[in-house]
């Protein structure tokens, strides 16, 4: 990071990968909720009260297929279920701040600004709760404003939606990619794989996610534990090698 | 229940205050839970596998499970390519938008063009 470099633009460059992947995406997102018949403005209004990708897909493709208000609610609270694992997982580095952020903290975070927070945390020591709470407000206002516009542009545009949904899963491989550490990591990522796909077609509800998120990171705690405790020679306990030395080297530039 | 047809704007307008509701809940109370107490140290330990797991499953998800909740077994081979294609993108440049924009890109080739 720069010398002199004003808060807000070095918060903008952290945000501003995240804030052109949604570009796509939100466009994408408005189209669709403008197909299910939202107006713009309700199409502003759930980018900003809802924020998420996922559950705005999920909204638009549950109302074109005429799904009784009570179903959408019941799968909105399953999806999001997830949440409560992300949060309780930045509580560490959100320590002793006061209830107002804490709330809008929790407000505006979702799957990919809570990615660039938890990355950033992890490798930054000098990376603060406030500057967390602006990467959350920017991505809501590249989320928002593509999702009006995608709205804007309505039926005027075709876009293959398979194809922009890719968008969201390129991210969450590269969100993964970035967060594997060590050799265990990639057992637990092939563990969480397997688990996925068996509780997703068991359950038939996106609670299967929770549910194989749950088991595979216990899996992989208690391997570590127990490796630590055994065989810290262990070979699962190597480090991933890293070909760029980015972050070993953002680390030792504290 | 109302249907999408008989669904006014005033009916949206409900749907998105209940479900913005329902997203609120499990992002504030745990999160407002932990900041406020002493985290033990086997959670946080156990929180650290939390973020891959997740993100593994929300791939797998959209790669091999089709919104009826059935295993893809055939038309995704494209989407199979391009993930692992993204993820070495990912692993070699470490880079957000190179990986989504090559990513992007790849399935706009396999599955718009080759069809696969």
């Amino acid at each position: 990071m720069k010398k002199n470099e004003p808060n807000w633009l070095a918060v903008l460059r952290t945000v501003m990968p995240l804030g052109l992947s949604y570009i796509p995406i939100g466009l994408a997102c408005g189209v669709l909720l403008h197909a299910a018949g939202f107006n713009h403005l309700l199409t502003a209004l759930i980018s900003v009260l809802v924020f998420s990708g996922g559950a705005q897909f999920l909204i638009a493709s549950m109302l074109t297929i005429n799904a009784p208000m009570t179903t959408i609610i019941l799968m909105m609270f399953f999806l999001e279920l997830r949440y409560a694992l992300l949060g309780s997982s930045l509580s560490r580095y959100l320590k002793g701040q006061p209830l107002p952020f804490i709330f809008a903290f929790a407000f505006s975070m979702n799957d990919e600004n809570y990615a660039v927070n938890y990355l950033k945390f992890a490798t930054d020591k000098h990376w603060k709760p406030t500057q967390a709470l602006l990467v959350e407000h920017y991505s809501l206002l590249f989320w928002t404003v593509s999702n009006i516009i995608g709205s804007l542009i309505g039926s005027a545009l075709t876009i293959n939606l398979s194809v922009v949904d890719f968008a969201l899963t390129a991210l969450f491989i590269y969100m993964a990619v970035m967060q594997t550490k060590s050799r265990l990591t990639i057992l637990v990522c092939a563990l969480s794989g397997v688990l996925t796909i068996f509780f997703l077609v068991l359950m038939k509800s996106t609670l299967g996610l929770v549910v194989a998120t749950l088991i595979a990171s216990l899996t992989g705690y208690f391997i570590e534990r127990h490796l630590l405790a055994r065989k810290p020679e262990s070979h699962l306990l190597y480090k991933v090698h890293d070909p760029t030395s980015q972050t070993a080297m953002e680390e030792s530039d504290k | 229940m109302q249907s999408v047809s008989s669904m006014t704007s005033m009916d949206h307008f409900w749907l998105i205050i209940f479900c913005a509701i329902v997203a609120f809940i499990p992002r504030f109370f745990p999160l407002l839970f932990f900041t406020k107490r002493q985290i033990p140290e086997w959670f946080n330990e156990w929180m650290r596998f939390v973020p891959v797991s997740l993100f593994t499953a929300l791939v797998v998800k959209s790669v091999f499970v089709d919104s009826k909740y059935n295993i893809m077994t055939s038309g995704n081979l494209g989407l199979i390519i391009s993930s692992i294609l993204v993820g070495i993108v990912a692993y070699r440049t470490r880079s957000m938008t190179l990986s989504v924009v090559i990513g992007l890109g790849a399935v706009m080739i396999f599955v718009l063009v080759l069809h696969i």
